[in-house]
């Protein structure tokens, strides 16, 4: 017991040597940006510095909070239709041999179309609502979802699937207790590109639709030459992006614990 | 011995494979007898299609012509009776070992708390005990086709088909988990269909040993080890034990 506690204990504290390295480079990169700013008296309109960005969250936080929610939220929301449309149809995919034949093909084809250049058109049938937003978020972060779920079941072990039939294993049992457990790892990469694109879907169709959230603050800030302002659109983002991002990691870590297995013997 | 009845019975099987170009004839023709509890091994060079005739006994592929029964009934597809141990202990890396054992009784619909016990006196028996709550990865080769054993044992089954199943081992590891197989049989006395091309590991093992020829296949010779039980490892030293091995390496020679 004593050397597990010694041992977890070594853990944190080389998991915080690890993260430490960036966050000096980080704080140094800002240090060297504000004495540039600084120095060379850029204008605010072309790169405010840091502390001038962070003056501005701090000045119109609640604004931007009343901005930031939506997007996170129409992300989540594009995300989870990205997620279960996408698993399904990997899952079926990979079943139906078929199916397989008659629509990857056009699945693949349609993933080479760059799918923003489908916003506007998705603003002509659906307006300028949520639900274009929602769709952008949904076609993009879809496609990552379907080729990840069905590499992944694709990628079993025949050996593994003989076994189980090998104990009278049915179809189901195949797909629940193997198949799918053994694409989770597969399908979490999925997950985590796809939240990523969904995030990159929202905010190019709240450009476009310029009704609520971050998009919409940093295309406004534009129209106004308000650099600080978008710039501080541009921070929260990425706040939004790297905790949606976590959130992914975190499930897969709970999710994912057979991976990293030390010999013991 | 009194008469044993014959569990498995092989008549004029046939296997051929159909690929793109032509048929590939693995198994031209196997006759085979296989009393209850007898251990038989399927020696033969490698590719010569014992492996698949284990897997056509195990209901796992599908036969040419002929007919393979086990326990007098036609085998039409895998069987609740059969366990099968194969190349590669197969563990599912996201379940624990004692998990991994229990995954039969799942799959063939039993009651997981009917086979508690059993699957803890198997883990007990090959000495994996302290290890149930392990995952696979954590194991080593010979521990990981230890469960697989215990796994292929899980439900009581009368057979047990065993393809080649300590070939990744290292040689010492081998050794022990040969003596371990037997000491497990000794126990048990199920019938063991076993294929190998390990000469001195089919001789060490078996009651009798089918010899199969290249491809396409027959087999070419039947040898009655008469070694007395229970074996330990000293018996490989034996003018007896050597004299089996230098007459099945010239069979398989010729």
């Amino acid at each position: 017991m004593a050397t597990e506690q010694q041992n977890s204990e070594s853990k944190i504290v080389g998991a915080l040597a690890k993260s430490v390295w960036p966050v000096v480079i980080f704080v140094f990169m800002l240090i060297i940006w504000e004495v540039w700013v600084k120095a060379f008296n850029v204008p605010e309109g072309i790169l405010p510095a840091p502390t001038r960005i962070a003056r501005q969250i701090c000045e119109h936080f609640p604004l931007l909070l009343s901005h930031t929610w939506p997007t996170t939220w129409e992300c989540l929301l594009g995300f989870f239709f990205a997620v279960v449309g996408g698993m399904g149809l990997g899952i079926l995919l990979a079943f139906f041999p078929l199916f397989h034949t008659s629509v990857y093909p056009l699945i693949v084809a349609f993933q080479v179309v760059p799918k923003v250049a489908l916003a506007p058109l998705f603003m002509a049938w659906f307006g300028l609502g949520i639900e274009t937003r929602v769709v952008l978020a949904f076609v993009i972060a879809f496609f990552p979802m379907v080729v990840n779920t069905y590499a992944g079941i694709l990628s079993t072990d025949p050996l593994m699937v003989r076994m189980a039939r090998s104990f009278n294993a049915s179809r189901w049992t195949i797909f629940s207790k193997i198949e799918f457990p053994h694409a989770l790892p597969y399908i979490f990469s999925g997950l985590k590109i796809g939240i990523t694109f969904a995030v990159i879907g929202i905010i190019v169709a709240e450009f476009i639709t310029a009704q609520r959230g971050l998009g919409y603050i940093i295309i406004f800030s534009e129209g106004n030459f308000d650099v600080p302002m978008m710039m501080a659109a541009i921070i929260l983002l990425s706040v939004v992006g790297v905790v949606l991002y976590a959130g992914v990691v975190l499930a897969e870590k709970l999710v994912i614990t057979w991976e990293h297995g030390q010999k013991l013997v | 011995m009194a008469i044993a009845t014959t569990h498995v019975r092989i008549k004029d099987l046939r296997k051929t494979y159909q690929t793109r170009r032509d048929d590939i004839e693995a198994i031209r023709e196997v006759q085979m007898e296989v009393a209850e509890g007898e251990f038989v091994s399927i020696l033969g060079p490698s590719g010569c299609g014992k492996s698949t005739l284990l897997m056509i006994v195990g209901g796992l592929l599908p036969l040419t012509s002929g007919t393979v029964e086990v326990a007098n009934e036609v085998v039409a597809g895998p069987r609740r009776d059969t366990g099968v141990v194969f190349q590669a202990p197969v563990l599912m890396p996201w379940r624990t070992i004692f998990k991994n054992v229990m995954f039969p009784i799942e799959s063939l619909g039993l009651s997981p708390s009917d086979y508690k016990t059993h699957a803890e006196e198997l883990l007990e028996m090959t000495g994996l005990s302290g290890f149930a709550e392990n995952v696979p990865s954590e194991l080593s080769g010979g521990m990981q086709q230890r469960v697989a054993i215990c796994r292929a044992l899980i439900h009581n089954p009368n057979l047990l088909l065993m393809d080649e199943p300590f070939s990744a081992l290292d040689a010492m590891t081998r050794d022990t988990m040969n003596q371990e197989l037997l000491r497990i049989w000794e126990e048990f006395h199920k019938t063991v269909l076993f294929v190998t091309h390990s000469i001195r590991e089919a001789v060490f093992l078996s009651d009798r040993i089918f010899v199969m020829s290249p491809r396409p296949a027959i087999i070419s010779e039947i040898v009655t080890i008469d070694l007395p039980r229970p074996r330990e490892l000293s018996i490989e030293e034996t003018p007896e034990f050597n004299e089996y091995v230098a007459h099945l390496r010239q069979s398989i020679e010729h």
